[in-house]
């Protein structure tokens, strides 16, 4: 078989970080932490390459207005905007990553390549139609989350959590699988797209919607949505910082891009029962999400669970874009996702830039710290309020967006809902800044600061100030992101299937 | 060049100065800090110059600036700033309170006061925003971009209970104002556009329930701001935990925006709407009035009663609204900028003395006078500008208040002016007995508070301070038409659809 240079480029996009997965671990074999700094540097430059390089290729596509694909596999303009945002989101966790694993003593480069095959499979879950691909998609990238989540086997909550997110996502994973076979058998075929034309006649069918449903519910689980979220706290806290952020940003990017892709245009909008009942399954679970989220995360004291259920409420917030469904909401949910990473990583790294390793993740580890870094307590500052939609930050417009469209389709309640749950967000985002700013160090924390020399951790603190500086951008410049990217991602990437 | 500039783009110049020169502080060192504060006071006193020039000159011709700013799912929004009838005094008011606040505190702050002259000025840039925006997004942009510096000032210099006075500030205000998001959205999804009058030709397409919840949804966020009396309990925490910089502006602009933006934006999207709740609106500015003041005569702080009396004096505003009369209003406009003036100089004297005396208990005190008397002269002076004593500022705009609402063509008018005059008095009655306890009465006989620690009178730069307020105080009292002319036409334009040319109408939501 030959494939042409079509083909080719749309599985380019793949091949760099697969490949340079597979490299990696012939760099990374050693037992006991015995590699010398500069293999080590080698692997993370290995990684960092692969990441670049992917990116400035798809960044290239984007650039031509190229769109190839190969089979159910779309390279089109939203899969390469999707794949962009995991691109980044990568990048800046592998720069968090040499920063924390030396923190905490243990840097392995498997770590380094299970990333990005997980980053492979969120580009293939991202730019497929085929249910079948979209199963394999969704494995490649949660099954090597499971290892990460247990990469600092000295941690004990290490294993329990990636033991406990692999039972779930096994499940998940399984009910995503049932719902491909039901579908499959109803319709006879695997291709989102070529479900549509069949979906009229089979709307009313029980077998059809429990495949929707379950194939939905796959989708929930990745983006931590209630009641499917019961993992995220337990998992983000056992995982080291970097991954928990790279978790709560690309994951869940990659099953709303999936979800814009599948589900609008083959399942949802459709005439009769299915839309209705889909559709109130999903304000259900948004409402649900925004409430559970938000209110579970004012009790929380470790700084960890807290953006955990911080990212909870986030995933209701852009649940309601889908609740919308119009195209403009779509693009406030892409628009809503690059700030969310710009601040959800920004929120992640703070706590390594600060030099917090292991379970000291509590308010109380971060007191007074603003004042001893001022620029990263800044930068902080701008995260936090983003992440509470507070404008003029990035986080304002993504919320204005998706509210925008809820109201036009007539959600009022829901958009009223939205709202509140944003203003009990103040109250915890708040907390952190109190705690930077306004409360004095403990003295014991005190006294093990002036024993220890603080860590330097240049990398992670500037990828801290640089989402600070992209949410304030995204703050000022809306009107770019949201018409040169998201819009024409969203518009020339969904036409191919209409 | 760059004065060409600044004659071109004057407004934009305004609002956006203060920020500039507040980021260029926060980038100096810590040690820095008398050099940020001569900065900060410097660059706002420029400010304020050339604000006072150009508007002086400006005659016939307005400022306008208009551009298309950006279109966010298929709605624009304009980059629109204007100055008028209606904002024209309370720009000044703002530019000409920031450097006399930023000297009247200069000592006030210990610790990194470079910090807080930053915050102050972009505080400045937000309250100039939204006061000169006259699209609803910017508006609201502006709006919120307040709340941030205000909570750091209070919540970094704040005192005792700063933490949940700043929260409970932050928490208040963004309740309000998201449920206002939702009707602007609501709104600007109808209309297409953020611009008000657009909004105000659709609103008159929606019914009349509809067009109720979205006024209610605006009032509720520019009560919020007023305080209007349910709603009012945050600003005596925010006022008496705030650094004195902080309550000054507060009382002194950023309660004026909640009126403003009820005269700028509710009452000419929605006549109809207004008309109908101007009923409830009023009952609940005159029980703000009797309340505020009953509450104040109780406070043992001072700062807490001069907080209390706040939400009396802005209940005189709220009423001069409701009674929808163009006398009213404008007298509404002026008790804006009276109240700016006379609670803002209260609050920079309450702080003064508790530079000296580290107490603003009345207890405390005792016998000010005979120690300090500048001090006592211009504190005099205030408060008798607060009382209202005709020839200071406060009498005219309570008397046109009051004239108004009596006079309106509402059923109710009479009696609730007969209520509100009620409030004048009681404002005399908490302001000088409360003067009579601290400054006459005998003194304090503790070595250790209050008044043992008033060694020293007011210096030169405090006086420099107060001279200016003084002469406000009386040229606004002896000649209030330098301060109203130019509103007239706008607030007569305003209160246009609420006039009995169309009687009936009038009659029958009156009763």
């Amino acid at each position: 078989m030959r494939l042409t240079p079509d083909q080719i480029s749309a599985i380019m996009a793949l091949l760099i970080p697969g490949v340079a997965g597979c490299l990696l671990p012939l760099a990374a074999i050693d037992k006991d932490q015995n590699t010398q700094k500069w293999i080590r540097a080698a692997m993370f430059f290995i990684a960092l390459f692969a990441l670049m390089g992917c990116f400035f290729y798809v960044t290239s596509l984007w650039g031509k207005g190229a769109q190839p694909s190969f089979g159910p596999l779309r390279m089109d303009r939203l899969a390469q905007f999707a794949t962009i945002f995991i691109l980044i989101t990568a990048a800046l966790a592998v720069l968090q990553l040499w920063d924390h694993l030396h923190q905490e003593g243990w840097v392995k480069g498997e770590a380094l390549s299970l990333l990005l095959f997980s980053v492979t499979g969120m580009i293939l879950f991202c730019s497929s139609t085929n249910l079948m691909l979209l199963f394999l998609g969704l494995e490649l990238l949660s099954i090597p989350l499971y290892a990460l989540t247990s990469t600092l086997r000295q941690r004990h909550e290490a294993l329990e959590g990636g033991v406990k997110y692999f039972i779930t996502g096994a499940v998940a994973s399984s009910c995503f699988l049932m719902g491909t076979v039901l579908l499959y058998g109803m319709t006879g075929t695997l291709d989102a797209a070529a479900m549509i034309p069949l979906m009229p006649k089979l709307g009313g069918d029980p077998m059809v919607l429990i495949g929707v449903v379950l194939l939905l519910l796959g989708f929930l689980f990745k983006i931590s949505a209630v009641p499917f979220h019961q993992w995220t706290p337990d998992v983000y806290e056992s995982a080291p910082h970097p991954i928990a952020g790279f978790m709560s940003v690309a994951t869940k990017g990659a099953a709303l891009f999936a979800l814009i892709r599948i589900f609008p245009a083959a399942l949802v909008r459709q005439e009769g029962i299915l839309q209705g009942k889909v559709q109130a399954a999903l304000i259900l679970v948004a409402a649900l999400t925004l409430i559970l989220g938000n209110l579970t995360a004012l009790t929380q004291t470790n700084v960890k669970r807290m953006l955990a259920y911080s990212s909870i409420s986030h995933a209701g917030y852009l649940l309601l874009g889908m609740v919308a469904g119009t195209s403009q909401a779509f693009i406030g949910m892409g628009f809503y996702l690059v700030s969310y990473l710009a601040m959800n990583m920004g929120a992640f790294g703070l706590l390594t830039a600060f030099g917090l390793a292991g379970g000291r993740t509590t308010y109380e580890d971060l007191r007074g710290l603003g004042w001893k870094r001022p620029e990263l307590g800044f930068a902080a500052v701008i995260c936090m309020f983003s992440l509470a939609g507070i404008p003029p930050t990035g986080g304002f417009y993504g919320k204005y967006m998706i509210f925008r469209e809820l109201i036009a389709q007539g959600h009022v309640g829901l958009a009223v809902l939205g709202v509140l749950a944003s203003l009990v967000s103040v109250a915890y985002y708040l907390r952190v800044v109190v705690a930077l700013f306004l409360e004095k160090p403990l003295p014991s924390a005190e006294r093990e600061a002036s024993e220890h020399p603080p860590l330097v951790a240049s990398l992670a603190s500037g990828t801290v100030l640089v989402c600070g500086v992209l949410v304030m951008l995204i703050g000022i410049f809306p009107g770019f992101l949201s018409s040169v990217f998201a819009q024409r991602a969203v518009q020339e990437g969904l036409n191919l299937l209409r | 060049m760059i004065s060409t500039w600044i004659n071109t783009h004057l407004l934009t110049f305004l609002v956006f100065a203060p920020l500039v020169l507040g980021l260029i502080l926060l980038c100096l060192p810590q040690k820095q800090a008398p050099m940020a504060k001569l900065l900060g006071f410097l660059g706002s006193l420029g400010v304020f110059v050339i604000s006072l020039v150009h508007f002086l000159r400006m005659g016939g011709h307005s400022y306008v600036e208009n551009l298309p700013w950006m279109t966010l799912v298929n709605i624009p929004v304009d980059y629109h700033l204007a100055l008028d009838g209606l904002n024209f005094w309370l720009v000044l008011l703002t530019t000409f309170l920031t450097p006399l606040t930023l000297l009247g505190t200069w000592a006030s702050l210990k610790e990194r006061s470079g910090l807080a002259t930053a915050l102050f000025l972009m505080l400045e840039t937000g309250m100039l925003g939204a006061l000169l925006a006259q699209d609803l997004f910017l508006f609201y942009l502006f709006w919120e971009a307040m709340l941030l510096p205000m909570y750091f000032l209070i919540a970094l210099w704040g005192g005792e209970e700063r933490r949940y006075a700043s929260l409970k500030f932050m928490l208040y205000t963004l309740a309000g104002s998201l449920l206002w998001l939702v009707a602007l959205l609501y709104l600007a999804g109808k209309s297409g556009s953020f611009a008000p009058a657009l909004m105000a030709q659709t609103a008159l397409t929606l019914s009349t329930g509809i067009q109720g919840i979205l006024f209610l949804a605006f009032a509720l966020a520019f009560a919020i701001k007023v305080p209007l009396f349910p709603f009012h309990t945050w600003l005596p925490d925010a006022h008496t935990e705030a650094p004195t910089m902080g309550s000054v502006i507060l009382a002194g602009v950023l309660l004026k925006l909640g009126t403003y933006g009820f005269l700028r934006f509710a009452l000419p999207i929605f006549p109809g709407a207004t008309l109908h709740y101007a009923k409830p609106m009023a009952i609940l500015a005159v029980i703000a009035i009797i309340y505020g003041a009953l509450v104040a005569m109780a406070q043992k702080d001072i700062k807490k009663l001069v907080a209390y009396s706040s939400v009396s004096h802005m209940g005189f505003v709220m009423l001069g609204m409701a009674s929808l009369t163009i006398i009213g209003t404008q007298g509404a406009m002026l008790q804006m900028l009276n109240h700016g003036v006379s609670t803002g100089a209260l609050f920079l004297l309450v702080g003064m003395l508790y530079d000296r005396a580290h107490t603003r208990m009345i207890s405390d005190f005792g016998g000010i006078a005979t120690r300090m008397p500048v001090f006592t002269f211009f504190f005099m002076v205030v408060t008798l500008s607060s009382i209202g004593l005709p020839l200071t500022n406060g009498f005219v705009g309570e008397f046109w208040i009051l004239n108004g609402t009596y006079t309106s063509a509402f059923g109710w008018g009479r009696a609730l002016a007969c209520i509100a005059a009620l409030g004048v008095l009681l404002g005399a009655v908490y302001m000088l007995w409360m003067v009579k306890r601290a400054f006459w009465g005998a003194a304090n006989t503790d070595e250790h508070s209050g008044t043992a620690h008033l060694t020293q009178d007011l210096n030169g730069r405090e006086i420099a301070v107060m001279v200016p307020i003084v002469v406000l105080i009386f040229w606004m009292g002896l000649h209030p038409q330098t301060f109203t002319a130019i509103s007239e036409r706008p607030v007569a334009e305003l209160m246009a659809p609420f006039q009995p040319d169309a009687p009936a109408k009038m009659a029958e939501v009156a009763r």
